[in-house]
């Protein structure tokens, strides 16, 4: 069979355009933007306000739920105790188990003030001095501990000489509330 | 007969276009930006003041004067498992009792009505700045039964901020001890 003539090829790919389809390829295809410029633009104000050149410096733990405050004082880097109904944790080692007869008794659980105690003396230790600084502690509480627990960790953290203890909350603003 | 067309109907409108890329670019880099350095969750914390009293970094004996006056004079909150009350100097004043709450996880816990308790606290400090206008209140101690949920400690400390007195202290006790400091604080009254 012989090969097409130069005749037939122009035929075969359509090769005459009507007007319309000559108008609608030269015609030059402009996309809307404004709409997403709008988007984009109260995208871009609502990530501003919560943009933080610090950062989170600490993390919560997924075992536990901080309760809500307004209260604006920041969170220092200090040394940080989580507890809960399970635990209680000192800078991430579990220290003791919460159990009821941890519950039935007031004053400071003597395990935690070890722990604390030895943490204050190896401050000591590295900076040769124990600066007010130094005896601040962060307490992350869940909210559904008891306030036993909550006053016995506070006594030990006092009695291992860290006098300052604050309890970190999340901040809520005023409006969000009822 | 009709006029001839003057030039300027013959002109071309020509309708300015704003270039949106640059825009749209800018935006694009900047959003990942913002989303990576976003902290949608804020954690701030409540300084708690030591219970026992004066601070050994008095600055002079006048302002450790004020201050023991203000130990005497602060406030106290009281919860129990029943009822809040607020107890000054001045007497012990019911503020409310406590309910159960469903939350939408199912869990029932107890609540007060921190409103009424917002509307007594600012009573006691307007009342208490009267009376002593030469004091700087700040302390106030939240007096509580031992099973009193965290929650509404931090709560309690919270709407006490609001009204003034920001250096909360805490104190637990069993059920009975708390019901003689109110005894206690009732024979004060009289």
């Amino acid at each position: 069979m012989s090969a097409p003539s130069k005749r037939h090829v122009p035929l075969l790919l359509g090769h005459k355009k009507s007007k319309a389809m000559k108008r609608a390829i030269d015609k030059k295809v402009a996309l809307n933007l404004t709409s997403m410029i709008d988007m984009f633009t109260i995208l871009v104000v609502f990530l501003l306000k919560s943009y933080s050149a610090e950062g989170q410096i600490i993390t919560v733990s997924d075992a536990l739920t901080l309760p809500s405050a307004h209260s604006e004082q920041k969170v220092q880097m200090k040394l940080e105790i989580q507890v809960n109904m399970q635990a209680i944790v000192v800078d991430g080692d579990p220290v003791v188990a919460v159990d009821e007869d941890l519950l039935s008794t007031g004053n400071s659980i003597p395990i935690l003030v070890t722990r604390l105690k030895d943490h204050m003396e190896y401050t000591n230790s590295v900076k040769g001095t124990i600066t007010e600084d130094d005896m601040k502690i962060n307490i992350q509480g869940d909210v559904g501990i008891p306030a036993i627990l909550l006053q016995r960790v506070m006594s030990s953290c006092s009695e291992a000489g860290f006098s300052t203890q604050n309890l970190e909350v999340i901040r809520v603003e005023p409006e969000a509330e009822e | 007969m009709a006029q001839a067309a003057s030039a300027r109907s013959h002109r071309k409108r020509h309708e300015a276009e704003i270039d949106l890329l640059p825009v749209m670019n800018l935006f694009c880099v900047i959003i990942p930006f913002l989303l990576l350095s976003a902290s949608f969750l804020e954690i701030t914390v409540i300084s708690m003041a030591p219970t026992e009293g004066i601070s050994t970094t008095g600055a002079g004996a006048t302002a450790n004067l004020a201050r023991s006056e203000e130990d005497r004079l602060q406030p106290k909150v009281i919860l129990t498992d029943q009822e809040m009350f607020v107890g000054t100097t001045f007497g012990t004043v019911h503020v409310c009792y406590a309910f159960q709450e469903l939350r939408e996880n199912g869990e029932v816990v107890i609540s007060y009505d921190w409103d009424s308790l917002a509307t007594k606290i600012d009573e006691v400090y307007k009342t208490l700045t009267r009376t002593y206008p030469q004091i700087d209140f700040h302390k106030v101690v939240i007096l509580t039964v031992e099973e009193t949920r965290y929650e509404n400690i931090v709560r309690t400390i919270d709407v006490c901020a609001a009204a003034g007195f920001d250096q909360p202290g805490l104190q637990v006790n069993p059920s009975h001890l708390v019901e003689e400091a109110m005894a206690q604080l009732a024979g004060g009254e009289q």
